[in-house]
């Protein structure tokens, strides 16, 4: 099923649509929720453990199936039709462990032939690596020696390589230092300039505000807050945050 | 897609350093078994030998062939070296009669007990203990290793087909690991060419055989712990759970096989029968003694007629009483060995739920090695005891030794009596079975393996398409 929606102020690529989860246990994990990311745009998914971050982007990756609603990339439904959803996603995780015992060159370059970018050669991933920070002393090192930085930067170049429309982060930069973490925003800001659409999990309620072009608050799998940066520039988000996370949140309804 | 996985794979085990330390140990220890299964065999070989020229020197000073004690010993073999089986427990050694009884006595172990102390470190050994503990080494967090590790949600971000993925990580383990093996097993059989162990094309294709063999037994146990690490949750567990799994299929399924059989179908033991062949024969002397002591020998003035008809007479009788001895004993050797094949065909089929049991019976089976060594040795024995009877026979005017009392006219002309020449005894062959036939005989085994091995990649497979990627 294809059905890319179009909209003045961009194309969405990345779409939840009264997406809910209920776990084998009972636990209702995602609650309806509602939300779009467009081309070159930045959602901060912001919440609490548990509050149902990376139950959306498991779904999206399709590697839970949907109770009900959909997940949908680019116009595809990922539980429709998971493979050809998978190839306009790239995704990055918390904590990037690639292959240990391979080279960053020889990560990228797997991770590359995976994305179907089987064209691209040495030259093409040693580019990409510079980009995302890491000098040439380290493209033949072993991943077993690189900081969490470093692989946080080879995750990020495997999300380039692949040229998706759409990226998942799933807390990216937790656990870096400033100025890795600085680096990394500096990158997402290049990648959505490109036209991308990401959607970042995070607690990182600094970060999110500095990159985020619309921030969304989660609790108890609901989506309780969505607003743009523009909008809560002024406002004390992390008070924000507190409010809806200790409050009694209402759901925010389909736009 | 899968060739991408596949290669990733190859490459990726091949680079660790647990792969480098392990080849490094598995290809040593093949080649240390290689060596010392040649110097086994050559240390066999001159014992052979030098039993054969002591048969020869201890028959070469008498002059009646009714007095001849003659022994026929088992050849070894150079596979059996390298697959050691049984080869070291049964008697090597039969007392060749012309008449009655064989027995096979003095088993290298029980000339060297120390060898059976701790056994060899043959091939068999080698797979069934060593390669099994590295192919679940390299297998047991194949998947749940990477779903720690976190990249398999990376790999499943991307198009990636499930079966392409487990496919691609099942054949490419296997390929990885088992290929390299291959070296040492070439390098130890040039050990044996350059060591100048005898081989002919048969051996070299049964030896073949017993690599592919312990190669396909080793995929199982790496298909196993894939399987298992496709069940399983976190590697720790798997790794446990495959690690008990190998001890009760090595070590404990086949030795228990054995002592379930052994109560369940009772055999009788050599000395029981032995006990009941003497009483029979006893009854028989005493019967006979009777028969002989009412004999009157016709008178004659010629007593070469009497020694004749005593001969003549004694000679029935002895006949009569080997007759019945062989029935008697016939029998009871026949149910024995009837009990034993059910108590053998009983701990097999028990034993064989497990691939360690299948790999172990299949290699012996294809060295010669097995169970069925001592009854075949047994059987061309009795076969050359035809033949020796003959021989004997046509040396001492049709009387043969040990079928009763012989009286002999010795002409004392004052020559020296012409010792007998122990090179005219027709000469015993043992015959290994042939490449064909072993193969046939192991073939059931490997079948299972393969079985196995197609049951554990199933199951992995299956159990990957439900698995979990969070």
């Amino acid at each position: 099923m294809t059905n890319t929606v179009s909209e003045s102020d961009g194309r969405i690529l990345l779409e939840a649509r009264n997406l809910s989860k209920r776990y084998e246990d009972g636990v209702l994990a995602l609650d309806n929720l509602n939300l779009r990311v467009k081309e070159k745009q930045i959602f901060a998914m912001l919440g609490a453990n548990g509050a149902g971050k990376t139950t959306t982007i498991n779904l999206f990756l399709n590697f839970i199936e949907p109770t009900s609603g959909e997940a949908i990339v680019d116009g595809i439904i990922t539980h429709i039709d998971p493979l050809k959803a998978k190839t306009r996603l790239a995704y990055v995780s918390e904590n990037v462990m690639l292959y240990p015992n391979f080279t960053a060159l020889q990560n990228l370059d797997f991770f590359a032939r995976l994305a179907g970018r089987s064209d691209i050669d040495e030259a093409g991933c040693v580019d990409i690596l510079i980009r995302v920070g890491l000098d040439g002393s380290a493209h033949r090192k072993r991943l077993k020696d690189f900081s969490k930085g470093m692989r946080q930067k080879c995750g990020i170049a495997i999300a380039i390589i692949k040229n998706a429309p759409a990226i998942l982060l799933d807390e990216p930069t937790s656990g870096l230092d400033p100025q890795a973490g600085r680096e990394f925003i500096d990158l997402l800001a290049s990648l959505r300039d490109e036209g991308k659409a990401i959607l970042m999990s995070t607690h990182d309620i600094f970060r999110a505000r500095e990159i985020a072009d619309e921030i969304g608050i989660m609790s108890a799998g609901k989506l309780v807050m969505q607003e743009r940066r523009t909008e809560i520039q002024g406002e004390d988000l992390e008070q924000l945050y507190m409010t809806y996370m200790s409050g009694v949140p209402e759901p925010l309804q389909p736009a | 897609m899968y060739k991408t996985i596949l290669i990733k794979e190859i490459r990726d085990i091949i680079g660790s350093r647990k792969f480098l330390v392990s080849f490094l140990i598995c290809s040593l220890l093949i080649i240390i078994s290689f060596y010392t299964g040649a110097k086994w065999y050559e240390n066999n070989r001159s014992r052979y030998e030098a039993a054969l020229s002591e048969n020869i020197r201890q028959m070469s000073g008498v002059t009646d062939w009714i007095m001849v004690k003659h022994h026929v010993y088992l050849p070894p073999d150079p596979l059996a070296a390298l697959v050691a089986g049984v080869d070291n427990d049964i008697g090597r050694d039969i007392e060749m009669f012309a008449v009655g009884e064989l027995t096979a006595r003095d088993s290298r172990f029980s000339d060297d007990p120390i060898f059976s102390v701790f056994h060899f470190l043959d091939i068999e050994f080698v797979f069934s203990i060593v390669l099994a503990l590295f192919a679940i080494l390299f297998g047991y967090n194949m998947v749940n290793g990477e779903k720690e590790a976190g990249t398999l949600r990376l790999v499943f971000a991307n198009a990636v087909p499930r079966h392409h993925f487990i496919l691609g990580k099942m054949t490419g383990a296997l390929l990885a690991v088992t290929i390299p093996l291959l070296i040492p097993f070439c390098i130890g059989s040039l050990l044996l060419i350059i060591m100048g162990i005898p081989m002919d094309t048969d051996d070299w294709i049964k030896l073949g055989l017993i690599i592919v063999s312990g190669l396909l037994y080793f995929g199982v146990m790496l298909l196993l712990s894939v399987f298992l690490s496709t069940v399983t949750l976190r590697s720790s567990n798997a790794f446990l759970l495959t690690l008990i799994i190998w001890i009760f299929s090595t070590l404990i399924i086949p030795r228990a096989a054995v002592l379930i059989a052994g109560r369940l179908v009772q055999v009788p033991t050599v000395d029981e029968l032995d006990a009941q062949k003497f009483g029979y024969r006893s009854q028989l002397w005493t019967e006979d003694m009777q028969k002989m002591n009412a004999f009157k020998v016709p008178e004659s003035k010629n007593p070469q007629e009497m020694i004749d008809a005593f001969h003549k007479y004694m000679g029935e009788l002895g006949r009569q009483r080997n007759e019945k001895m062989d029935l008697f004993n016939q029998r009871l050797n026949e149910e024995r060995r009837n009990r034993q094949n059910n108590q053998e065909a009983l701990a097999f089929s028990l034993a064989r739920i497990v691939p360690s049991a299948n790999f172990s019976l299949a290699v012996m089976r294809l060295a010669g090695s097995s169970l069925e060594l001592k009854q075949a040795f047994l059987s061309t024995a009795q076969s050359y005891q035809q033949s020796y009877a003959q021989f004997l026979g046509s040396k001492t005017d049709g009387i043969l030794p040990g079928s009763g009392m012989v009286f002999r006219m010795i002409n004392d002309d004052g020559q020296e009596p012409v010792p007998i020449n122990p090179h005219e005894i027709p000469a015993f062959v043992y015959k290994n079975k042939s490449s064909g036939q072993v193969l046939q005989l192991a073939g059931m085994d490997i079948l299972m393996l393969i079985g196995f091995g197609l049951l554990f990649f199933c199951g992995a497979w299956g159990a990957f398409l439900r698995y979990d990627l969070r």
